[in-house]
């Protein structure tokens, strides 16, 4: 299976391993992530999580400000269309994406580095298979260098 | 008054390498300004008045003040060869003069470096500043409404005229004096030349629109202070601060930490008394909260304030707020109805 | 054309039908029209309309200027197609009532950005400039150019779409007629095509020239939040100065934060003082939005915004599958 091979070839590597942000929904795939974690289902450990009540509430300064600070890749996932907790919450994070992702893409952003999906609580395996696909991709693509603010370094 | 051909101007200019750091207009358009030149080439003589004043170099838009890891400053170094400007007009050179007294030199505690700029005088006290004179001024120029000429000698440590075949220069400061010292091998001006500058003068002069004299909005500005006209001037403002950031004399600045874990750097940046937060305090109590308390106010620095504190008008009459305006508020048409309203009152 | 408006207005203050009107009178320089604010029917006279006509005037209804608004005076305003879409935009957002408003359309076929003169005389000062049919003379001391409109038509109006104020209430003379070609964006489809890198490069090339000096912000009529994003400092979102990160994020945040608004009315682009191509990004926003929501800002005063509203069914293509 594909996340068992890479789970190997994270073992094995041991230069630089992307930094990937997940923004994700409390009601379903914060809850699936949890699930993926109860059930032992091993994934790359590359993700750092920020828990957000609704898909809604993400900000496309989010996504640009983690690509400002140094993160190599984000993640932002909600409920499927139709469950949000908050009804309707994910029809306009689906919106505001669908905007952002092009946006970003015409800019010389990477598409790789910014990806969304819908994981719902019951989807352990299923946020697993995300979390490795973006991983492999934001490694395939390399440490993000584009938008990322210089800091002092003497 | 020596006078170089324009035939050796490569040699002089590259004369000038060996102790200086060689500064003159470059670019077109609204990319021109003043810029470090290692050619000849790079220089834009053909522009009469840079879109960018040297202000730009002097105090620049972004500039980081010190770097800091944990208790540890380093602080940024001063260069190592002077700065030598060539083809800055007298506006310009006034500009700098009036921004060095608010900078460089301190009016309360002259002998207090805490009170100096070191940033500043780091650039400027070494710097030598060729003022050029105008042949042509702009139709948007009006030097002469606050005490200026294209012709002026009153700034700068060098001036010089460009005629047809060459470039006469004389020097104005100890500075200036010095320098042409040190030059040989150029030929003096002669009668011919003197009457050639006389003709240019009078020629450039009448490019300009009879003086409107803003001096006398010293005493008349706080006469009028919460006049209705103040409404009037400001309706079509939109308060976006084009004019100030290309304003050669205006010297607002804000300062910012940008770092993280322990590191970081002070970065001191252009600021605007047109931004609407300009003065807004902690409590959230803002003073200049319309944009007539705004307008007013930047009226007032330039005529009135700046008279007040330092003896000179803020501005230099070089006309780049007019052009670069995006709602055209000219800041010429302001001082005519402000004198009008004011011998009214 | 300029006397009938100058006699509708006139009109309006004779019948007590406005308090004020917003229209654009002669500049003090050449080529450029200034906004002015009209309060009684003789200033009528000083209202002028020709192709420096460039403000959009919509600015003046929102901002700081919205005690305009709130004092409920009647203002009459002189709209072209896009500075009337901005009308429309402010009346599906609640920021004006409509019945407080008297709509002026005029017909338009495109005004000049004086950036795009000034290449053409290669730099030298513009003392007096004459239009005509599809050519504007151009004259300056010791030159006269003669040059093709479209040549210096700002970057806006080149593939407008939307020459007439789509609400109005009085229209002078007769809305422009355009083939129906439907709204097209061929410099972005160009850009689209070109490879990642090349994009970035010329994004940091164009973005290192901008100062922050905010006038984007400030003349668009569709930016008027009373705090800007750029302003909160608790936390802040982005640095002061012009580091290219901090300049990116600024307009791509600006642009997203105008996204379904922006009327392509190019007042940002000609406001520059440092003559960035800024409407690169937003008509990217508006194509990317025609094409999925089939939405266009400001046409139909009915219509909710395209980022306020969704539909249940709608391609989602770039959810990971």
């Amino acid at each position: 299976m594909i996340k068992g091979n890479l789970v190997q070839e994270t073992k094995k590597k041991k230069d630089w391993q992307p930094k990937i942000l997940a923004i994700l929904c409390n009601w379903c795939s914060y809850a699936g992530a949890d699930l993926a974690g109860v059930s032992r289902i091993q994934y790359p450990p590359n993700i750092r999580v920020l828990r957000v009540p609704c898909s809604g509430r993400v900000d496309p300064m989010f996504i640009m400000k983690s690509l400002q600070n140094g993160f190599d890749g984000v993640l932002v996932s909600g409920c499927h269309p139709g469950d949000c907790h908050y009804l309707s919450g994910n029809f306009n994070a689906r919106r505001k994406f669908a905007v952002l992702k092009p946006l970003l893409e015409y800019v010389g952003i990477e598409a790789e580095r910014v990806q969304f999906s819908w994981v719902s609580a019951g989807e352990g395996e299923r946020f697993a298979e995300v979390v490795t696909k973006i991983t492999n991709d934001v490694y395939k693509v390399g440490p993000a260098k584009r938008l990322v603010k210089g800091v002092v370094s003497w | 008054m020596i006078k170089i051909e324009k035939s050796n101007f490569v040699t002089f200019i590259r004369s000038l390498s060996a102790e200086y750091n060689l500064f003159a207009p470059t670019g077109e358009g609204r990319q021109s300004a003043f810029r470090e030149v290692k050619d000849i080439k790079q220089i834009n003589s053909q522009i009469q008045i840079t879109h960018n004043s040297p202000k730009t170099v002097f105090l620049p838009q972004t500039e980081i003040l010190f770097e800091f890891k944990g208790d540890d400053i380093q602080s940024v170094q001063k260069a190592t060869k002077p700065m030598f400007f060539w083809g800055v007009r007298s506006c310009d050179a006034r500009g700098l003069n009036l921004l060095d007294k608010v900078m460089g030199q301190s009016k309360q505690r002259p002998d207090d470096p805490a009170f100096q700029d070191p940033y500043w005088k780091a650039r400027f006290d070494d710097a030598i500043i060729l003022t050029l004179a105008c042949n042509e001024p702009a139709s948007t120029c009006f030097c002469n409404w606050t005490g200026g000429n294209p012709f002026s000698k009153e700034a700068g440590d060098l001036w010089a005229v460009e005629t047809e075949t060459a470039y006469l220069i004389e020097p104005i400061s100890e500075k200036g004096k010095d320098f042409i010292k040190k030059l040989s091998g150029y030929h003096t001006a002669s009668e011919k030349d003197e009457q050639k500058i006389k003709a240019l003068k009078k020629q450039a002069e009448s490019c300009l629109q009879p003086a409107v004299d803003t001096k006398t909005l010293k005493e008349k500005l706080p006469k009028i202070w919460d006049d209705p006209l103040w409404d009037e001037v400001s309706a079509k403002c939109v308060n976006c601060s084009a004019c100030a950031f290309i304003c050669p004399t205006c010297y607002c600045f804000d300062i910012q930490d940008e770092g993280k874990k322990g590191k970081g750097k002070r970065i001191r940046t252009w600021d605007c008394c047109m931004f609407p937060i300009f003065t807004k305090e902690a409590s959230g109590h803002n003073p200049r909260s319309l944009a007539r308390e705004r307008v007013r106010q930047r009226v007032m620095h330039k005529f009135n304030y700046f008279w007040e504190t330092y003896g000179e008008s803020l501005c230099t009459g070089c006309g780049r707020c007019i052009r670069v305006c995006p709602v055209n508020l000219d800041i010429r048409d302001v001082a005519k109805q402000l004198l009008e309203t004011a011998s009214a009152a | 054309m300029v006397k009938a408006l100058r006699e509708e207005v006139k009109r309006l203050f004779e019948e007590k039908k406005v308090d004020l009107v917003i229209g654009w009178g002669k500049g003090s320089i050449p080529m450029t029209a200034t906004p002015i604010f009209i309060r009684k029917a003789e200033d009528a006279e000083h209202l002028i309309w020709d192709e420096t006509c460039s403000n959009n005037l919509a600015v003046y209804l929102t901002k700081d200027k919205r005690q305009l608004v709130k004092t409920n005076q009647k203002i009459g305003i002189v709209v072209k197609g896009c500075d009337g879409r901005s009308l429309v935009l402010y009346a599906v957002e609640n920021q004006i009532k409509r019945e407080n408003l008297v709509i002026i359309g005029v017909p338009c076929s495109g005004v000049i950005d004086k950036k795009k003169v000034l290449k053409q005389t290669a730099g030298k000062e513009v003392i007096s400039a004459r239009f005509e049919e599809n050519r504007m003379t151009v004259e300056g001391r010791g030159f006269k150019t003669e040059i093709e409109k479209s040549e210096v038509l700002s970057h806006s109006c080149r593939n407008c779409n939307h020459p007439n104020a789509p609400v109005y209430d009085i229209f002078i003379g007769e809305p422009v007629k355009t083939e129906s070609v439907g709204d097209v964006y061929p410099e972005v489809e160009a850009f689209e095509k070109l490879d990642s890198e090349a994009r970035w490069k010329d994004m940091v090339e164009s973005y290192s020239k901008c100062i922050r000096c905010y006038a984007c912000r400030n003349v668009c009529p569709s930016c008027y939040c009373t705090e800007c994003f750029v302003d909160q400092n608790d936390p802040q979102w982005i640095g002061k100065s012009p580091e290219i990160t901090d300049t990116l994020i600024f307009h791509l945040g600006r642009n997203l934060h105008v996204a379904g608004r922006c009327v392509e009315c190019g007042a940002c682009e000609r406001a520059c003082p440092a003559d960035i191509d800024l409407l690169k990004l937003n008509r990217k926003i508006s194509k990317e939005i025609l094409e999925r929501f089939n939405f266009t800002a400001g046409l139909d005063i009915n219509e909710k915004p395209a980022m306020a509203s969704f539909c249940e069914n709608e391609k989602q293509d770039f959810i990971m599958g």
